[in-house]
C-alpha cells in the first residue's frame, strides 16, 4: 500500500486495519527534547519535522486561567480550583484547593462556559495547518476535571463510599460541559478525541472495577457515543495497570487505548491477544527507563518487540509509554522513530 | 467479638465514628493506649494493607480506613506520648523537587504510621538541600523519596548525589518509590531499597532497620 497521508495512516490503524506502515505520534514532547534535536521549533513544527502522523492539542490550551502568584506558579483554573505548577512539571499541576470543598458548594456552583469562540482560535489554526495531512487529536479529561479541579482526589474517592449522590452531581456538571466542549472541537475540525485522565496506578485501578463502572466510565461513554455520532474516533489514555478495568474501558466503545504501560506490568502481546480485535493499541515503548537511560540498540529492540507483538494485522500505533518528557534522551527518541519506520512497514518483516 | 476485633473491623470498614467511639470506650475502661494500638489498630492496618496489595480494596476504601485509623490514634496520642511509647523507628519522607504529587507518598506515610513508625512528612517539591538539612538536624532511620512523574526521577538521583556531597548518605537508609521508579533505577542511584507499593514499603522499612 503506497501513498497514505499521515492522517489516513492513523485512522486506518484506529479502524484495526493495516496501513502502509505502523503510525507513530506523541501526546506531548518536552520542549527540552525538541531543542536538543531541532532548536527553535514549536511542538507542531517538530511533529512536522519528524513526520509524526498526528499532532495533539491539549485541553489546557483552550482553558482560562487566572494567575494568583506567578513566582510560585499558582493559578485559579476555569473550574475554580487553585493549582500549582512546578518549574519542572509544567504540564502536570497539583491541586492546592478544589472548587467544591463541601456539598453545599454544589448549590451555587457555576460551571465555565465552553462556547466562546475565542477559546478555539488556536486549535482552529492547528486544524487549518494540518487538516488532511496529519491527524489532529484533541484531548479532554472529564474525570480528571472532577478529580483534580472540582473535588480533589482524596475527597472524591471518599465520596464514592460516603456520598455517591455527590459524585453523581459532579459527574453531571462535567458531562454538561464536556458534551458541548467536544461538540465545539469537532465543529472546529479535529480528527480524533483523546480522553487523558489516568484511572490506574502502577499496581492497579485507582478505584474498584465496580466504582469505575458506576462513577467513571459513563462520562467517557457519553463522549464516545457523541464522537461516533459525528463520525470521529475517540481514544482513551490511562497510565497504570488496567487489566481489571480493561473490559470496562473497551465497553465504552473507545476506538483505542494508550499507553499499555509497561512499567505497570502491561504486556502488549497479551493486550493484543485479548483486546486487539476490539481496540487499537497505542504505546508501550518504555519512556521511564529505556528512552531516558537505555542505549540506541535497546531502543531499537524494544520498538521491534512492540511491533512484533502488537503490529500484526494493523491496529497498533507505536509510541512512548506516556510522553516524550524532559528526561528522555533526545537521541533515543530519534532512534525510536527511525526504528518504527524501519521495522513498521507492512507486510511486517521486522527487518530494517 | 472482642473489643479489639471490633475496633479493628471499624477501621477496616472505614467507619471513623465507630472507631473513635470504641477507642474512647477502651480508654474509659483503662485499657492502656499501647495495648489498644497493638491489639486493635495495628492489626487493622495490616489487614487494610494486605487487602489493598491483594487488589481486594482500592483507594477509596484505603482512604476511609486511613481516616478511621487517624481518628482513633488521635484519641490515643496524648496517652501514648505521656507513657513515652516507643516507635519502631523514625522515617522522613518527601516528594522530590519538581514533583508536586503526594498521593503515593501519603499512602506510604499512612501505612508506616499505622505500623508503628514515627513519620515526618516534608511534603512535595522538596529540594535536595531541604532533605539534607532535615537529615542533618534530625535523628532519622530512613529517608523515603517519592516521584510520580517520569521526568522527576532524575531529581532522586540529584538528591542522592547531594546527600553524598554533604557526607550524610551513610547516616541514613534510603528508600525510593513511585509510579515510574523501578528496582533497576533504585540500584542505579544507590538506594538501599525500592518498594513497589505502600505495603512493600512497610515490609522493606522494617527489614532495613534490622540491618
Amino acid at each position: 500500500m503506497q501513498g497514505l497521508t499521515n492522517v489516513e495512516r492513523v485512522l486506518k490503524a484506529i479502524k484495526l486495519q493495516e496501513p502502509d506502515t505502523v503510525p507513530t505520534l506523541e501526546i506531548d514532547i518536552d520542549q527540552r527534547v525538541i531543542e536538543a534535536i531541532r532548536p527553535g521549533l514549536s511542538y507542531e513544527d517538530f511533529c512536522e519535522h519528524m513526520d509524526l502522523d498526528a499532532v495533539c492539542y491539549h485541553e489546557m490550551r483552550t482553558d482560562h486561567y487566572e494567575v494568583i502568584d506567578k513566582a510560585k506558579g499558582i493559578v485559579r483554573d476555569q473550574w475554580g480550583a487553585i493549582k500549582q505548577y512546578s518549574a519542572v512539571s509544567l504540564c502536570v499541576p497539583v491541586t492546592k484547593e478544589p472548587a467544591i470543598k463541601a456539598r453545599k458548594d454544589l448549590d451555587t456552583y457555576v460551571s465555565p462556559d465552553p462556547d466562546p469562540h475565542s477559546r478555539y482560535r488556536e486549535i482552529e489554526a492547528v486544524v487549518k495547518r494540518f487538516k488532511g495531512q496529519r491527524a489532529v487529536i484533541a484531548t479532554v479529561r472529564p474525570f480528571g476535571t472532577i478529580r483534580d479541579s472540582l473535588r480533589g482526589q482524596d475527597e472524591l474517592f471518599k465520596d464514592m463510599i460516603r456520598d455517591p449522590d455527590m459524585v453523581d452531581r459532579l459527574n453531571t456538571i462535567a458531562s454538561n460541559y464536556y458534551v458541548r466542549y467536544v461538540r465545539n472541537l469537532i465543529d472546529v475540525g479535529v480528527d480524533i478525541v483523546l480522553e487523558t485522565a489516568d484511572w490506574a496506578f502502577t499496581h492497579g485501578p485507582m478505584v474498584s472495577p465496580k466504582h469505575t463502572e458506576r462513577f467513571i466510565t459513563p462520562g467517557l461513554k457519553q463522549i464516545v457515543d457523541y464522537c461516533h455520532e459525528r463520525g470521529v474516533p475517540c481514544l482513551k489514555h490511562t497510565d497504570g495497570n488496567i487489566w481489571l478495568i480493561f473490559d470496562a474501558i473497551v465497553e465504552t466503545g473507545v476506538d483505542g487505548v494508550h499507553p499499555i504501560d509497561p512499567l505497570a506490568g502491561m504486556d502488549i502481546g497479551e493486550a493484543k491477544a485479548r483486546y486487539g480485535h476490539k481496540v487499537c493499541l497505542m504505546g508501550n515503548v518504555d519512556c521511564g527507563n529505556l528512552l531516558s537511560w537505555g542505549t540506541k540498540e535497546e531502543v531499537r529492540e524494544a520498538v521491534r518487540e512492540c511491533i512484533d507483538k502488537a503490529g500484526k494485522g494493523g491496529g497498533y500505533i507505536c509510541m512512548s509509554s506516556n510522553t516524550i518528557h524532559g528526561a528522555v534522551n533526545p537521541e533515543n527518541y530519534v532512534e525510536m522513530v527511525r526504528a518504527i519506520r524501519d521495522y513498521g512497514k507492512y507486510p511486517l518483516s521486522l527487518k530494517p | 467479638m472482642s473489643y479489639f476485633a471490633e475496633l479493628a473491623n471499624s477501621v477496616v470498614q472505614g467507619d471513623a465514628s465507630r472507631a473513635t467511639e470504641l477507642a474512647r470506650r477502651a480508654l474509659d475502661e483503662e485499657i492502656p493506649a499501647k495495648e489498644i494500638l497493638d491489639k486493635g489498630l495495628l492489626p487493622a492496618m495490616d489487614r487494610v494493607g494486605s487487602s489493598f496489595e491483594g487488589g481486594e480494596i482500592f483507594l477509596p476504601e484505603l482512604l476511609m480506613a486511613g481516616d478511621a485509623m487517624k481518628a482513633a490514634i488521635g484519641l490515643l496520642r496524648p496517652e501514648l506520648s505521656k507513657k513515652g511509647a516507643s516507635y519502631i523507628g523514625k522515617y522522613v519522607i518527601g516528594t522530590v523537587q519538581g514533583d508536586l504529587h503526594d498521593i503515593g507518598k501519603n499512602i506510604v506515610g499512612l501505612m508506616l504510621e499505622g505500623n508503628g513508625w514515627e513519620v515526618v512528612d516534608l511534603g512535595i517539591d522538596v529540594s535536595p538541600e531541604k532533605f539534607c538539612d532535615v537529615i542533618e538536624k534530625g535523628d532519622f532511620d530512613i529517608l523515603g523519596l517519592s516521584a510520580l512523574l517520569t521526568f522527576t526521577m532524575s531529581e532522586m538521583a540529584e538528591t542522592v548525589s547531594t546527600l553524598k556531597g554533604s557526607g550524610l548518605r551513610d547516616r541514613i537508609k534510603l528508600m525510593v518509590g513511585g509510579a515510574p521508579v523501578t528496582q533497576a533505577f533504585a540500584d542505579r542511584i544507590g538506594a538501599d531499597a525500592y518498594a513497589k507499593d505502600a505495603v512493600e514499603a512497610v515490609a522493606k522499612a522494617r527489614s532495613l532497620l534490622k540491618r
